[in-house]
């Protein structure tokens, strides 16, 4: 895992040096807890896991801002999967619409990564807490 | 809108949605939801099935250039994402059971709570 911006080397558990036992990592429970709550909240709240796993990942877990949210992007992967599957078999989705998004998408997640691949520690978390302050509003707002 | 228009609208708006995702290491569903019901005019259920779809390949093309750029660790993030999923299907369960009106607003402060460290660290000099 490369490793952006600042180094924290205090970090027992984090993604970074536990990176070296892949076995230990499986097993590692701060990982599990922040996995099950991704899931969890997802599910319980409709908000996307990325959302919760990326504080947890950064603010407890201690993994640098950028890592963080690739880590957050990879699990996503399988967690919407499942979440297909699930919605799939009710045949709620609406294919055309869903096409005509993920042409734009697909597009601009390049972008996307590619920026975050290049920004630094900082201006990431800024983007990052402006856009939860805004979610959080729309939250409490339609609630 | 309709026909046309609205495909275009909706390609556009997934290049945000996509350089969003890819950015912050969100799916993006909270973008496109609000977003389907209210310009798609799509249903709640519709809105949140069709995201999903348009959510797996955003993250697997994100995941893949940060792969190839050495960010994070794919391994890692697929058994987060692995144990996820169980707990996908625990919350699901669960928010038949729960109020989930008050769960939204404990998860709102939450979420200011986090936005307002987030941004007092990258304003901080240090």
């Amino acid at each position: 895992m490369s490793i952006s911006g600042e180094v924290r080397t205090n970090a027992p558990s984090s993604a970074v040096p536990a990176r070296r036992h892949p076995l230990l990592l499986w097993l590692d429970p701060q990982l599990v807890a922040i996995g099950v709550a991704g899931g969890v909240l997802s599910g319980l709240l409709g908000v996307g896991g990325g959302i919760v796993m990326v504080p947890l990942l950064v603010l407890w877990a201690r993994v640098p801002q950028r890592d963080a949210h690739a880590v957050s992007l990879g699990a996503i992967i399988p967690i919407s999967v499942a979440g297909v599957l699930t919605y799939g078999v009710a045949g709620k989705v609406r294919p055309a619409e869903a096409l005509a998004l993920a042409a734009g998408s697909l597009l601009g997640a390049r972008i996307g990564a590619n920026a975050l691949a290049r920004i630094e520690e900082r201006p990431l978390k800024l983007v990052f807490g402006l856009f939860l302050g805004a979610i959080a509003a729309l939250m409490l707002v339609r609630s | 809108m309709s026909g046309v228009a609205l495909f275009a609208v909706l390609a556009a708006f997934g290049v945000v949605v996509g350089a969003a995702a890819g950015l912050l290491g969100v799916g993006g569903g909270v973008l496109m939801v609000p977003f389907l019901t209210l310009v798609a005019g799509m249903s709640q259920h519709e809105a949140e099935a069709t995201s999903l779809l348009v959510v797996l390949p955003t993250a697997i093309v994100a995941s893949i250039v940060l792969r190839r750029r050495q960010v994070g660790d794919l391994g890692v993030a697929l058994r987060i994402g692995l144990i996820g999923t169980v707990g996908g299907v625990a919350g699901s369960l669960l928010a038949l059971a729960l109020p989930s009106h008050d769960l939204r607003l404990v998860f709102a402060v939450f979420l200011a709570l986090v936005a307002v460290r987030l941004v007092r660290d990258s304003l901080v000099t240090r």
